[in-house]
């Protein structure tokens, strides 16, 4: 028992001792620390291959070179993950995270179990922006938006309300006179894309990044997009062009807006400046280190850095809707998991 | 094409390509055995490690460590009663009430030996089906999907138990599982169901905790009421012999594992179904090979034949989901959407040139498939002695140790303590169905099928409206069901007037 106990003891020191470095600040606030960056889905989706890429390469442009991990914090379509950040994690700087863009609206439109304010987080800002464009299939006869709009019907395959696939569509179903047949309940994008070479479906909205690799197959072919541009889209005509109703043009810039901050970065409210002004630095200049962009291009993910305020100008954009006008864009924009 | 075939081989043996396939498969050995870590979970983990490899390379890795998961995770599906993987839990309905039987060696045994052939079935499945893929998978949409999910929920009426009691208790267990597939946000209307508030509920109930609460729960309660091993007091025999009884088992009821691999293959092909739900058909389909009423009753108490169907079948369903990755670009489980990111950070593009300009890269993953797997199962026969002595380890050794499996197993499918509440929940509800004898696999089966189901009617009717019912496929499957229902029944029946007509 005595013996037990000097063990103990030995091992309660050396855990100490070992941990004892965390309460000293040295000459960087990141030295011999840990960066927790915290992802609102599972391993394996965009978020979280965002966040490994950086983790790999921050280490390189923050002073002291930090241990970085990433936490997977699935659920709610990473509202958990954001009410996380805003209320739990210590704002020291060594708790960063990354959330669905759409959040935004989901504030707006104050959906449930939304703990979190936006305005008030302290951002870093976001990796990419990404565009939203609807596609049909090749052999379909629709090159123009004129052409779609005589169609009798084009039948479009969703995962469901609440996410681009979804909501892109039916705005512009309501908003443009064009004959769209939304057929939700697709269990991914992926099996949407299946559906329409099975000619079960003639089209499917959602993220450029997403569907570019059946663009350049040859399977769909873009028509429309929101007015984030992107390489190789830049002509395409834009959803808010198409309607001459003033409220449907508004709806349609609030939806678009989040896709300037595809893949937000924030800290907990209140990190002291001194650390967000090193956070900041270090996510902008990993996004031009030269390794991470290679690595990024051959994976097939933009990188295209928005900053802090540039982020909150957008944010701040969405937000500032008025009362009525939030209770219209929630009638159009669902936010789900 | 033949070229390619043995071109593929080659590659594979390429002094350095073999070694990291090694290093994938000791990876995945251990993902598969531990609960906690899931196949998918790692393969994401691993991806960042591919970036300066060679596809072929690569592929060895990833898809060396991926295919033998399901391989050993039926190892401790027999051994503990708890999932080593979601995808192995229906090989702990007679799996581990063999090894509870003092039959572990011969569990396992078969369990491996099931694997190897459905591996090997998947493998050449996904060989042979290159030429034909492409009108295969296109000629199921969802009307097919949606008949498909209901001839898997038909099948409850051969796993509920003997008489009209049990049918009664089946069908509403699967209707019990039904329900539970509605918890989270609908995908029509966005209305969220059965969540109570809680933003954990929102994406539905996860498989793993509910499969790990339901079996492994009941199982730890035994173990700690009998106060014995696992295997209690029973004589342990040749443990080395038992599994040598297992691998003849295999080859006693050849043709049934040959066709539980075909059904795995069969589902993973489908986009869409999920790797969840091959097992449970495929136990299914093994319960109905019984031959009479007597026999029947055998399941869920240690009869190999339950323990050969999954096992093959979880492993061949592997083979099946890579087709659709490669030949469409459209993942057929969340592995295999992981496996899709390295499709690309390799600079392929997956899709028709897979079956054409890079035919022999394809079938190097059909090599990988069969090699890693053939590696893992005589490897793990030489560990098998050693591993069924676990079940003569006291249980009051054996239960923390389990339970901590648990846990860690359940909570990490979301890092959340909801799941540990899910686990506990479903490790209630099943401790209850065992004491009153109501079968959990209806409910499993009912679970897993459940949304599939929804979201395919859903869509049928909505694209073709009631037209959908005379496609031909759908008519043919609409008759397959109606024979999976009836045909339990009417051997039931018979088995009854056969008692009758014997002189008592």
């Amino acid at each position: 028992m005595k013996r037990w106990n000097a063990k103990l003891r030995i091992l309660s020191w050396a855990i100490f001792l070992i941990g004892m470095p965390v309460f000293v600040w040295g000459a960087s606030p990141y030295e011999g620390k840990t960066l927790t960056i915290v992802v609102g889905y599972k391993p394996g989706g965009g978020y979280d291959r965002y966040a490994r890429l950086y983790g790999k390469y921050l280490p390189k442009h923050i002073p002291g070179s930090p241990t970085i991990i990433i936490q997977n914090m699935p659920g709610a379509n990473s509202i958990i993950a954001a009410n996380h950040l805003y209320s739990v994690a210590k704002p020291d700087g060594l708790t960063i995270g990354t959330f669905n863009n759409a959040l935004t609206t989901g504030q707006l439109t104050k959906v449930e179990g939304v703990k979190y304010d936006l305005m008030k987080f302290s951002w870093i800002g976001s990796a990419a922006s990404d565009a939203v464009i609807l596609t049909v299939r090749s052999d379909l006869p629709y090159k123009t938006f004129d052409d779609m709009r005589k169609a009798k019907e084009i039948v479009i395959g969703t995962t469901g309300p609440g996410s681009s696939t979804h909501d892109f569509p039916s705005i512009l179903k309501e908003f443009t006179g064009v004959n769209l047949k939304l057929v939700p309940g697709y269990s991914s994008s992926a099996d949407v894309m299946l559906a329409i070479e099975r000619k079960e479906v003639d089209g499917r909205a959602g993220s450029y990044d997403s569907i570019k690799p059946f663009i350049d197959r040859g399977l769909v072919r873009p028509v429309i997009r929101n007015r984030i541009s992107a390489p190789g889209i830049e002509n395409l005509p834009v959803d808010e062009e198409l309607t001459k109703d003033p409220k449907g043009k508004a709806i349609m810039a609030v939806n678009a807006a989040p896709t300037r901050i595809y893949r937000p970065y924030v800290a907990p409210p209140g990190t002291p400046a001194d650390v967000m002004k090193i956070l900041r630095d270090a996510f902008a200049n990993a996004s031009k280190d030269k390794e991470l962009l290679a690595e990024a291009k051959k994976s097939k993910m933009t990188i295209d850095f928005a900053s802090a305020e540039e982020a909150l100008k957008v944010v701040r954009e969405v937000l500032n809707q008025p009362a009525e006008m939030a209770q219209e864009i929630g009638k159009y924009i669902k936010f789900g998991d | 094409m033949l070229d390619a075939f043995i071109q593929g081989l080659f590659v594979v043996f390429e002094w350095q390509t073999f070694l990291i396939m090694l290093l994938g498969i000791f990876l995945g050995f251990w993902v598969g055995l531990l609960p906690g870590l899931g196949g998918s979970t790692t393969l994401a983990l691993m991806l960042p490690f591919i970036y300066k490899m060679s596809p072929v390379e690569a592929f060895a890795f990833l898809l060396g460590m991926h295919s033998v998961v399901s391989t050993t995770g039926d190892i401790t599906s027999v051994l503990f009663g708890v999932p080593g993987e979601g995808t192995t839990a229906a090989t702990i309905l007679d799996g581990h009430a063999m090894a509870k039987k003092g039959e572990a060696g011969r569990a396992l045994g078969a369990a491996l030996m099931s694997s190897l052939i459905g591996a090997l079935v998947g493998a050449f499945a996904l060989a042979l089906a290159i030429p034909v893929v492409r009108p295969l998978v296109l000629s199921f949409g969802a009307p097919e999907l949606f008949m498909l999910a209901v001839v898997g929920i038909a099948f409850i009426s051969s796993l509920s138990g003997q008489g009209g009691r049990a049918l009664l208790r089946g069908f509403l267990a699967g209707l019990l599982g039904l329900l539970f597939s509605l918890v989270g946000q609908d995908p029509q209307a966005g209305v969220q169901r059965f969540t109570f508030s809680q933003l954990y509920l929102w994406g539905g109930l996860d498989l793993v905790p509910v499969l790990v609460g339901l079996f492994a729960v009941p199982e730890i309660v035994d173990l700690a009421i009998r106060g014995t091993s696992i295997a209690g007091e029973l004589p342990q025999g040749n443990l080395g012999r038992g599994a040598w009884e297992g691998v003849k088992d295999t080859f006693r009821h050849f043709w049934l594992t040959i066709r539980c691999s075909l059904i795995g293959t069969f589902i993973g092909i489908m986009p869409g179904l999920g790797g969840g739900v091959a097992q449970w058909i495929a136990y299914g389909h093994a319960v109905q090979s019984a031959q009479d009423a007597n026999e029947r009753s055998g399941f869920g108490k240690g009869d190999v034949r339950g323990v050969l169907g999954p096992g093959a079948a979880n492993n061949s369903k592997e083979g099946g989901a890579l087709i659709p990755t490669i030949a469409f670009g459209v993942p057929g489980s969340s592995a295999m959407a992981i496996l899709l990111g390295a499709f690309f950070m390799q600079g392929l593009m997956p899709g028709p040139d897979m079956l054409d300009k890079h035919l022999t890269l394809t079938f190097s993953m059909v090599w990988t498939m069969v090699i890693a797997n053939t590696v893992t199962v005589v490897l793990s026969f030489f560990l098998l002695n050693q591993l069924a002595k676990l079940t003569m380890v006291p249980g009051s050794i054996l239960i923390p140790f389990i339970l901590f499996l648990a846990f860690i197993g359940s909570y990490t499918s979301n890092n959340h303590l909801g799941d540990l509440v899910v686990f506990l929940f479903f490790g209630f509800l099943g401790y209850l169905m065992i004491r009153s004898s109501w079968p959990r696999a209806p409910l499993v089966l009912g679970f897993v099928l459940g949304r599939i189901a929804e979201n395919n009617f859903y869509i049928s009717t909505i694209r073709y409206g009631p037209s959908w019912l005379l496609r031909p496929v759908v008519i043919i499957l609409i008759v397959l069901t109606l024979l999976v229902i009836v045909y339990p029944l009417l051997r039931f029946r018979k088995g009854r007037q056969a008692a009758e007509e014997e002189p008592t």
